[in-house]
């Protein structure tokens, strides 16, 4: 017998309280008024009555209590063996299938070994066949069928995920609490450095569990093209630029010449040199996309054993520039000016600019915009404010400047604050303020550098119910104002854009701002990035969405062209995990479509082996002694194992308070009665 | 139904002392009427030929008219005594168990025993002590007696610790008019001493009646723990166990009481025990049945 925690076995001294407590009250009894003491003698037996114990029963059980509920602390165990005892046990085969088993023949040769597991069970052996990556799937349920078991292992294909050994022993602690006989699990891997967690303690085992590797790696030296950093969108090909670093594990150094592969044409290569065991940038100018959806790749020549980290791919959707529609009632004729060329030299000329008057903005199509400015308009005609707010509704972004037109609204159009009031900082007074607070990670606000230095001398009060407030100056009012409308988003900006409210547009922040607020209103900012590793989700419909597409279907095809989800899946799926590399065509439920490049993770590139003393350690968790937890490749299952008597100690702390309680009871039920007779006398 | 009136945890709810001696001994004295084995009331006794200075009220018109000689009618009750009621006030009689204290109820004792006295026109005089006389009120038939008496008792004080010793000697002088003399006392102190001190007071025709206030957690201590008692006059403390006060103090008490009791009669004094936790009427038989004993 042993305890988890034998520390707690101290407070079992606190049996002596009661004692010490029942000891001291009756030593300091306060005396009691007696009119004579003429008969009264002092006697040794008074004091000595002091000394013992009353109620010796109710004592007893109470010291039971604490005793009990210090062992309950303390955990208490008695080994017992986990070994079924006719010597049954549970067979797990765990086959790795991550991306690195495509090296040379490691997969095959990991499920030989897997089958020569299988051919060495008995007849009427448990066992199960799981298969080892990102997540662990188990391919059969624990049977005796030997002929599944084979067919199992035969079946599987190498896969693109990363694996995850501690994944693989959270699945056998799971699986060793819901069995009652030992596990022996054989894992046929490379055993992969890259795939040890984070932190050992989530590598273990449950005692009973006996791992037995069977190692198919080894140190191999691996190129692999690491990263490909591409835009979004191109709207120009020639301003293209895209970079791609090129990676060696346990290699020495080389020339590698790096092909940039567009549509299944090879659009450029070149040759980068790659130091020993280091990485090499190699960057492309120009990428000439047609029009759309592009699928591209950039490869290596390595002639390496995992030809399957050699090629690197990427989406890029060509466009033509969006347009911006901006309005302004020529009240604030240099806020045009100094948003269009913010705008234009902002990039890759991603956006035009097109000005209207809030008259005439009624005839206009809004979808055909990537987002909407409105530039201190006042009050909109009210057919336009309806085709705005619809506009946003079904995906539109919207960014609006307050200035001294928006002082007399009661609302912010389409944001839909109270507008309280305008404040101007004079020389008598603040003379300006500035942003105090400001969430750098909004991505409107990336390269604003807090908008140091600016300073903003008129500014209109806006609540914030139902927005987030972005930015907020040293007043404590908003200056950025963020809020979500169905689909669509609309930004608020509670100054003006040109340099009379305040001086953003000569600082250097205004530039990225408006860039940033672009990209973020119009497209290409915050959407879900479209060059992703495997077991990466890809988000088909908003969670929180209830707008009027919560029923529209979204659309999945594969690689291969395939459609991936069920009708069910289509109309309901808030997301879908990209489980293998290619090129996957997405629509999501709001009409968005993309192609997303899914690429495997390059972790798995580095092909280093686990050392042997950390597999050693992992073993040995599964093991009731560790000290022999090294010395055998597998341990044995009649080894015995913790069993906790909590529970039993529980039930026989509950009998005991119960008990406690009706003896208790007994010995209090006099006085109560005196109490009530007292009543009644009184009475 | 009236009985319950005599239960002195009652008559501690009654605002003041009139009206518990009221109380009391019209409920006691409407009792006794159903009672075979006294008899109270103010029966004509005699007739006495009249001097010069009696009261004229005492008069019998009706006599004179038959005979023109005047004559006063006397009654029973006219017999005049005089009840001296000693009161102990020290601290012990401070003691009490229950609602009231052994003071408190000597006070209603008192109280009644005065009013008693006045409705049978005894002249009832009060001297209250402890180690000294603290308060003395002359005895007297006089209107307002029972007033300046209630008074006094409702005035008593606890003073500090008993000394029979020096107020009875005190006493002795101004006690000449033979009378009945009611001590009230929870008696702390050894029998031999209180009969030698007290029992000089008989010797002018005095008839001594010891009342012997006690509570009845002095007769049988109820002890669960051990305790520290502390002497309510000389302030000791000492160490009691409840085994000694359940076997022992019992019986050394009862031991007190009855050399007490043997003393007292053995020197011609009638001695009472009263338990403050019984009603008042013991001590008012007793009281009667000594006055109906001197008339």
């Amino acid at each position: 017998m042993g305890f988890f925690a034998p520390w707690f076995l101290a407070g079992a001294v606190a049996v002596g309280l009661p004692i010490w407590l029942h000891l001291l009250k009756r030593h300091k009894t306060d005396p009691k008024l007696f009119p004579s003491l003429m008969f009264f003698e002092y006697r040794e037996v008074s004091s000595m009555k002091h000394r013992r114990l009353e109620h010796l029963l109710l004592f007893a059980l109470r010291a039971a209590m604490l005793i009990l509920l210090a062992l309950l602390f303390a955990s208490p165990f008695i080994r017992r063996s986990n070994a079924a005892p006719d010597g049954k046990k549970i067979t797990v085969v765990a086959i790795d299938r991550s991306f690195s088993m495509r090296t040379g023949d490691r997969f095959a040769r990991a499920k030989d070994e897997a089958l020569k597991v299988l051919a060495n069970l008995r007849p009427g052996d448990q066992a199960q066949v799981i298969a080892l990556g990102g997540t662990v799937q188990a391919l059969t349920q624990i049977i005796t069928d030997a002929a599944e078991l084979r067919a199992a292992v035969a079946a599987l294909q190498p896969g693109d995920s990363r694996g995850s050994f501690g994944e693989l022993a959270r699945y056998l602690r799971t699986l060793s609490e819901g069995q009652k006989l030992p596990l022996e699990v054989h894992l046929a891997s490379d055993l992969q450095k890259s795939g040890m967690p984070p932190g050992f303690t989530d590598l273990r085992l449950d005692a009973g569990t006996t791992l037995i590797l069977h190692s198919v790696g080894g140190t191999v030296p691996n190129w692999t093209v690491e990263n490909v950093v591409a835009p979004r969108r191109i709207y120009d090909p020639k301003r293209v630029r895209m970079q791609a670093t090129i990676a060696g594990f346990g290699t020495p150094a080389a020339k590698r010449t790096v092909t940039l592969v567009l549509n299944s044409r090879v659009s450029q290569t070149k040759t980068v040199d790659v130091p020993e065991n280091g990485r090499a940038p190699v960057e492309f100018v120009g990428l000439d996309a047609p029009y759309g959806f592009s699928r591209g790749e950039v490869r290596i020549d390595s002639a390496d054993m995992l030809p399957g980290d050699d090629h690197f791919f990427f989406s890029v959707e060509r466009a033509d520039p969006r347009k911006v529609l901006f309005l302004d009632d020529g009240r604030h004729p240099r806020a045009e000016l100094y948003f269009r060329a913010a705008l234009d030299s902002s990039g890759d000329g991603a956006f035009q600019m097109e000005t209207l008057r809030p008259e005439v903005a009624s005839a206009a199509t809004l979808s055909n915009y990537a987002f909407i400015v409105l530039s201190d308009v006042g009050s909109l005609p009210s057919g336009f404010n309806d085709a705005l707010e619809r506009y946003v509704t079904t995906g539109g972004s919207v960014l609006v400047a307050l200035g001294p037109a928006a002082a007399v609204l009661p609302r912010v159009p389409v944001l839909d604050e109270a507008i309280q009031t305008s404040n101007y900082a004079g020389r008598e007074g603040d003379r300006f303020l500035s942003v105090t607070d400001l969430d750098a990670g909004h991505p409107a606000m990336r390269s604003v550098d807090r908008f140091s230095g600016v300073k903003f001398y008129q500014t209109i009060h806006v609540t914030s119910s139902k927005s987030r407030v972005v930015a907020k100056l040293n007043d404590q009012t908003p200056l950025v104002l963020e809020r979500s409308i169905g689909e669509g988003k609309v930004l608020a900006f509670t100054s003006t854009f040109d340099n009379v409210s305040n001086d953003l547009p000569i600082h250097a922040a205004w530039v990225p701002f408006v860039a940033q607020a672009a990209l973020y209103l119009g497209g290409g900012g915050a959407e879900q990035p479209v060059n992703l590793p495997v077991d990466s989700y890809v988000e088909l419909r908003a969670v929180a969405n209830t707008g009027n597409n919560s029923g529209a279907a979204a659309e999945v095809l594969d690689p291969d062209g395939k459609r991936v989800l069920s009708f069910a899946e289509a109309v309901k799926a808030n997301n879908f995990a990209l489980n293998r590399e290619g090129f996957f065509e997405i629509k999501t439920a709001s009409g968005r479509r993309s192609v997303i490049a899914a690429h495997a993770d390059r972790r798995e590139s580095d092909l280093a082996p686990i050392p042997k003393e950390t597999l050693d350690l992992w073993k040995g968790t599964g093991m009731l002694d560790p000290a022999t937890a090294g010395a055998a490749s597998g341990g044995d299952p009649a080894d015995p194992k913790p069993w906790g008597l909590w529970p039993y100690i529980l039930l026989l702390l509950l009998g005991v308070a119960v008990a406690e309680s009706v003896v208790a009871s007994g010995y209090l039920r006099p006085a109560i009665q005196e109490r009530v007779g007292l009543k009644k006398e009184a009475a | 139904m009236l009985q319950r009136f005599l239960d002195p945890a009652v008559l501690a709810g009654l605002s003041g002392l009139d009206l518990v001696a009221h109380t009391v001994v019209d409920g006691f004295i409407a009792g006794l009427h159903r009672s075979p084995d006294f008899g109270f009331s103010q029966e004509f006794a005699e007739y006495r030929a009249y001097n010069p200075g009696d009261d004229l009220r005492h008069v019998d018109w009706n006599v004179f008219a038959r005979t023109e000689r005047m004559y006063l009618k006397r009654y029973r009750g006219e017999t005049n005594c005089q009840v001296t009621i000693l009161l102990d006030a020290s601290r012990s009689m401070k003691f009490g168990s229950h609602r009231i204290d052994k003071l408190e109820y000597t006070r209603f004792l008192a109280a009644c025993l005065a009013y008693m006295a006045g409705l049978q026109r005894d002249a009832a005089g009060l001297i209250v002590f402890d180690d000294e006389v603290r308060n003395f009120v002359v005895p007297s038939t006089r209107q307002g007696q029972l007033a300046r008496l209630l008074h006094a008792i409702d005035k008593v004080q606890v003073g500090v610790r008993t000394d029979y010793s020096r107020p009875f000697a005190h006493l002795r002088q101004f006690l000449h008019r033979r009378g009945l003399i009611v001590l009230l006392s929870d008696f702390w102190e050894q029998p031999e001493e209180i009969i030698k001190t007290i029992a000089p007071l008989r010797y002018h025709g005095n008839e001594l009646v010891l009342f012997h206030v006690l509570d009845p957690e002095e007769i049988r201590p109820k002890l669960r723990d051990p305790v520290l008692l502390e002497d309510l006059e000389s302030g000791a403390t000492l160490e009691v166990s409840p085994d000694y006060a359940t076997h022992e103090y019992p019986g050394k008490m009862d031991a007190h009481v009855e050399d007490l009791r043997t003393r007292a009669q053995g020197a011609g004094l009638d001695y009472f025990l009263i338990d403050t936790s019984r009603p008042l009427d013991n001590a008012l038989r007793e009281y009667l049945a000594i006055r109906k004993g001197r008339m």
